[in-house]
């Protein structure tokens, strides 16, 4: 009993502000709309398939100016699609094939902790198979990012990262299939910056990666 | 419904928006948001739409660190989610990690029965659809599957948490400086997150209640 009570105690303090914070906003919608949380309850039905890095810093919907119900979203250290990952491609699978999303977003952001990471020459233990796929980014782009120095370069290498996880996407079947089928979803790949807090476009060009990566990866029978 | 392009021109107009009204609101927001991000938080919840973590809990950016993913699973064997346990807990130190669930989960409803969704969704909901198994006794006792996919949603976070709980970086940053690890559940039709308390119930203290014992 008496651990009990510290214990309350401990989650009043701790917890206080996500549920007093969750309560206020639950009210504040009610309020605006008293049908909002009804309409949700009934499904979702995104447009988008965000795939973004797990950084506190770019919470995607607020970025975005989303709202509940328009975006699915996946986060992962440095926003990464890797071919073997069931996470990543289960996300990407429910999200083309059942939702049905029309845009996916891959969106990575300047001064990434996870590329900074890979640039690092050193041991990361378990994080070292993961960091591996940026790794290998950089060894596709090996001249052009040797070519820079600093910032610059650690700048390019995340944007070159977005690049090659848009192609990993389009690479799937999923969204091969689906894209011969109904010209959606399209990919695109964007990055975010700390600078403005705006997002550039890296003007990914859907059809044109398509194009190029079917002589080898074409799924679509 | 908006064309495709419209939809992407919305989002477009929306970060514009958001980027204006920050700096609006605070000229020095992004200079102090691009030093570096120290979240207290390590946020793992499901990929669906209606939950947008930052914005339920009314939370800034810089607050939650997120891995979201289909039914926010922790799989021990899968590098993504580990990869953002390890990050979150031996590099950037978050002081608690939330695990969080929620009613109309698609996932668990899916992982009600067995219906064939394609091998890398069969897989994924794999571990899933074994704890529907375990536990299908107390699952045919209620009402409707409205009610069971809740109570499957709920078995699955504490599952996740379980998996967390013997991630090496957790179970060092447990002993060491007291990391908690939490349940929730969100009701997406009240727009109201849950704790989840019945740890005990299930024979051993998961840690929940004792942020010291491990
Ligand atoms: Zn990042
Ligand atoms: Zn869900």
């Amino acid at each position: 009993m008496a651990e009990q009570q510290e214990v309350q105690k401990y989650l009043q303090q701790s917890h206080d502000k996500i549920f007093e914070s969750n309560k206020k906003w639950a009210e504040e919608q009610k309020a605006k709309n008293p049908q909002f949380f009804d309409e949700l309850q009934k499904g979702q039905s995104p447009d988008y398939l965000w795939i973004g890095c797990s950084d506190s810093r770019i919470p995607a919907e607020a970025i975005t100016g989303l709202g509940p119900g328009e975006m699915f979203i996946h986060r992962n250290i440095a926003n990464l699609v890797c071919n073997v990952d069931l996470n990543v491609m289960s996300v990407v699978n429910y999200a083309v094939r059942h939702l049905k999303v029309k845009h996916i977003v891959v969106c990575g952001h300047y001064g990434c902790g996870g590329v900074k990471a890979a640039m690092t020459p050193q041991d990361l233990g378990l994080l070292n198979p993961w960091l591996r796929n940026i790794r290998d980014v950089y060894r596709l782009h090996e001249k052009e990012l040797d070519a820079l120095e600093g910032e610059a370069r650690y700048d390019r290498l995340v944007e070159l990262n977005v690049v090659e996880q848009c192609r990993n996407i389009i690479k799937t079947a999923a969204v091969q299939q689906s894209y011969a089928e109904n010209e959606f979803p399209i990919v695109h790949g964007w990055v975010f910056g700390f600078k403005d807090g705006l997002l550039k476009d890296l003007k990914v060009d859907h059809e044109a990666i398509l194009k190029d990566i079917q002589k080898i990866y074409n799924l679509t029978n | 419904m908006a064309t495709a392009m419209d939809a992407l021109d919305r989002i477009v107009e929306g970060n514009r928006i958001y980027a204006q009204k920050t700096a609006a609101k605070d000229p020095n927001a992004f200079l102090e948001l691009s030093k570096g991000q120290a979240p207290e938080i390590l946020w793992i919840g499901c990929a669906d739409s209606r939950i947008p973590e930052t914005t339920i809990c009314h939370s800034r950016p810089g607050e939650l660190f997120v891995h979201r993913n289909i039914a926010n699973c922790v799989h021990a064997d899968d590098m993504n989610a580990a990869s953002v346990v390890e990050y979150a807990v031996a590099h950037l130190k978050v002081k608690r990690i939330v695990v969080c669930g929620h009613s109309k989960c698609g996932g668990a409803i899916a992982s009600l029965g067995d219906a064939d969704l394609g091998t890398t969704l069969n897989t994924w909901l794999h571990p899933a659809r074994e704890l529907r198994r375990r536990h299908k006794a107390e699952l045919d006792a209620l009402p409707d599957d409205d009610v069971r996919a809740l109570r499957l949603a709920e078995l699955n976070v504490h599952q996740s948490i379980d998996v967390l709980r013997q991630h090496p970086a957790v179970k060092k940053a447990v002993g060491d400086r007291g990391l908690t690890v939490h349940g929730l559940i969100y009701d997406i039709g009240a727009g109201q997150l849950r704790l989840l308390e019945d740890a005990a119930a299930r024979g051993k203290g998961n840690g929940l209640w004792s942020p010291n014992r491990h």
